[in-house]
């Protein structure tokens, strides 16, 4: 066998020395200058900071259709270090998206310096149609020339866009008043105003958070998430409310009124059906906001705008009297046509004397003397006590924003005067909130139990849907008043023969007109013109409340506010399936 | 005197039982590094594909979110009604309004899209435990439950 130095040996030799480099290499890697440099790369690019954020909840009607959702729009802008041709990009943007040439050729023609200046937004909230036609456009560019390397062909390097969701309204202005809106053109700081969206705002916002995202695959862990923001169902129907509003707007039109609001509620369990407050606004253009309510008016007149509500007053007036027994529906009384209370006269709304009445009368014809009258009956204490047990002078708590209330003197108050008792008894002197009165008379149309108006059924979030429990809130009166004090405003409309009345459906209830003060002095051309009614009167299913505001074709509840009631009453009995009493009674006696 | 034993292995055994040890080690050696370097494959591409897999989902959330502004929007009360009306239907006035009773009928329901409370899935981990325990933990999982099948559980 060949001794000594072989080939063998020398291949050895060769692979140790390079494994022995290797190693080496290793070391120097592990050991240079350059290290730190590596590690301060990696720390700097191994992790991504995102803002993770809820997505904002959806807000429905009852039935499932979409008041308030998200639509997918872009953020549009240059990262400096890919741009080619600064000219077809103001050029392409120009066209497409009508931004100014000039502007856009200074922004992509900025100097880029890496870790100062890499990124320009030039636009935001551009529609996903647009987007497609950018991107195909750069398409077509990348194809013709690869990389941009020529200067002379087109190139839309550089130009990025980036996807976002803005709030969208799909219905425009159906039911702008109840939804609110939110300020999405404020990416960083934009929050619910008005409405559901700002009660509901931290429900509906969700969480918004940085989180460190590792890059390095092998620290990649369970990536954090946000969970959408809570989605809220209400109580409203989107065709009710549909319908109210137009029947609303028309009544605004055709009276000459400065504005108004109708409300309908299930008078059983709280719920609003429906809501319209004019004006509205269209949500999705809410910078409107302060043209279309200037100082002083309010964005939803049924919660957030007190007034004088005159005569439909009344029937809290009578609710106390009867289920205090001081009076019943045939208690007599002899109108003369002025009464004396606290050292001041009180006439009729037509300053006449009605004569002999009762208490069905003294309703029928709104009475003022005769329901001031009542009132000395039942003494400013037990007055003022059954206001206080109706919610006057309180706060409804309906879940919307900005809900308003006007303190109710009572006996003690530095701005109390015995003439307030009879001034109240019939509505002036007191101020309310549409809702607050429709709560109040809720208990009348309810069997004595005054239920919590509320606009929220349910909400759904982290998976679950939780049901709103309806409350109710006060048992004002006796279940038997209540239904004394209906038959009395049924009859009343009635022999009245109302405009409020509505064909196979009986229904009660009250108009008011109350005078405005102007300057201190009551005007008796500019008035509040109500009516409060509900029905059918043997298992109300609806209680509707009506407001214009200083119509002018007339200044009387019952010739402008009566007519609007008794339209709202005949739409919503095909859209609640509420069959005439008499095909009712039939089918259940079936 | 001992004895020796007249028996030696010739050189190129000896060779030859050195490289097969050798060639043994390397094959065990590139053997475990194969299945290393498999295995650390796998967690980066999985790792990439988790990032890539969360961004996908970001996107398609948005996409639903948009669809479903889109579908509102086409369904909203005056595209309805407009399609409606272009359809030859008519808006029913109370006196057109034919009553039937249906038996068991209780009328349009409220919007339910999710369970009520009760069905509580919130605490479900969305990685299986199985992707997150380590070599170790698998192995102990496995000697107790197979200590477990042994002994038993009396029930």
């Amino acid at each position: 066998m060949k001794k000594g130095f072989t080939r063998y040996h020398f291949l050895g030799i060769l692979l140790s020395a390079f494994a022995v480099l290797i190693a080496v290499q290793m070391v120097r890697i592990q050991s240079s200058t350059h290290a730190d440099y590596l590690d301060d790369w990696a720390k700097e690019y191994g992790y991504e900071l995102r803002t993770i954020e809820s997505e904002r909840g959806y807000i429905y009607d009852r039935y499932g259709h979409l008041l308030a959702g998200n639509k997918e729009v872009y953020e549009i802008g240059i990262e400096l270090q890919f741009v080619r041709n600064p000219a077809a990009i103001s050029t392409t943007l120009s066209n497409v998206l009508g931004l100014d040439y000039k502007k856009v050729f200074n922004a992509a023609n900025t100097e880029y310096v890496p870790g100062k200046q890499v990124y320009i937004t030039l636009t935001d909230f551009v529609e996903a149609n647009k987007i497609k036609e950018l991107s195909e456009l750069k398409t077509q560019y990348e194809n013709n020339n690869p990389y941009g390397e020529d200067p002379e062909l087109p190139s839309l390097r550089g130009l990025t866009w980036t996807a976002h969701l803005q709030r969208i309204y799909p219905e425009g202005n159906l039911a702008a008043n109840i939804l609110g809106f939110f300020t999405y053109y404020d990416r960083e700081s934009g929050a619910g105003y008005f409405g559901v969206e700002e009660k509901y705002n931290t429900l509906l916002a969700g969480v918004k958070r940085n989180v460190m995202i590792p890059l390095d695959p092998y620290e990649m862990q369970e990536i954090p998430t946000a969970p959408a923001g809570a989605s809220l169902v209400l109580t409203i129907d989107r065709e009710i409310q549909r319908t109210v509003e137009e029947i609303l707007d028309n009544a605004v039109k055709t009276n000459g009124a400065a504005g108004g609001t109708i409300i309908v509620m299930n008078p059983n369990n709280g719920e609003i059906m429906a809501m319209a407050s004019n004006p509205r606004l269209d949500p999705n253009a809410y910078w409107e906001n302060t043209t279309i309510f200037p100082a002083g008016v309010p964005y939803n007149k049924a919660v957030n705008q007190v007034y004088e509500p005159g005569s439909i007053f009344k029937i809290l007036t009578m609710a106390a009297a009867l289920d205090a027994g001081v009076v019943t529906p045939e208690t007599p009384f002899t109108d003369t046509g002025q009464i004396e209370v606290g050292g001041w006269m009180i006439y009729n709304w037509d300053r006449g004397a009605w004569g002999s009445q009762n208490m069905i009368g003294c309703m029928q014809h709104s009475l003022n003397v005769c329901l001031s009258w009542v009132a000395t009956q039942l003494g400013p204490t037990q007055f003022y006590d059954y206001l206080d047990r109706f919610g006057i002078g309180h706060r409804t708590n309906i879940d919307l924003a900005g809900e308003e209330v006007y303190p109710l003197s009572v006996p003690g108050d530095p701005m109390w005067y015995t003439v307030n008792l009879a001034t109240n008894s019939f509505g002036q002197g007191v101020a309310v909130t549409p809702i607050q009165l429709l709560m109040a008379a809720s208990a009348i149309a309810n069997e004595g139990q005054m239920v919590a108006p509320h606009v929220l059924k349910s909400y759904i979030q982290d998976g679950q849907q939780f049901d709103t429990t309806p409350q109710v809130v006060g048992i004002p009166i006796k279940a038997e008043t209540a239904k004394t004090l209906t038959d009395m405003l049924t009859i009343s409309l009635e022999e009245e023969a109302s405009d409020a009345l509505v064909e196979g459906y009986r229904v009660a209830g009250k108009t008011g007109t109350a005078e405005i003060a102007v300057n201190g002095q009551y005007s008796s051309n500019k008035t509040n013109a109500s009516f409060v009614g509900w029905g059918p009167v043997d298992d109300p299913q609806f209680i509707v409340y009506v407001w214009l505001e200083k119509p002018s074709t007339s200044i009387w509840g019952s010739i402008v506010a009566a007519p609007v009631f008794r339209d709202v009453v005949q739409e919503i009995v095909v859209l609640l399936n509420l069959p005439p009493d008499e095909i009712r009674m039939s089918m259940k006696e079936e | 005197m001992r004895l020796i034993q007249a028996f030696k292995l010739s050189p190129w055994r000896i060779h030859a039982r050195t490289v097969g040890f050798f060639l043994l080690t390397l094959v065990v050696v590139l053997v475990v590094a194969s299945v290393y370097l498999s295995i650390s494959g796998l967690a980066a591409n999985a790792g990439l594909d988790a990032y890539r897999l969360d961004l996908k989902r970001l996107d398609l959330e948005r996409e639903i979110a948009h669809r479903k502004a889109t579908l509102a929007l086409i369904t909203s009360a005056p595209a309805m009604e407009e399609r409606a009306l272009s359809m030859g239907f008519e808006k029913i006035s109370p006196d057109d309004a034919i009553y039937i009773t249906v038996p068991g009928y209780t009328g349009r329901r409220a919007m339910v899209v999710a369970p009520p409370p009760g069905i509580n899935e919130s605490g479900r981990q969305l990685v299986k435990s199985v992707y997150r325990e380590s070599l170790w933990d698998w192995l102990f999982t496995g000697i107790n439950s197979l200590g477990s099948g042994f002994l038993g559980d009396g029930s």
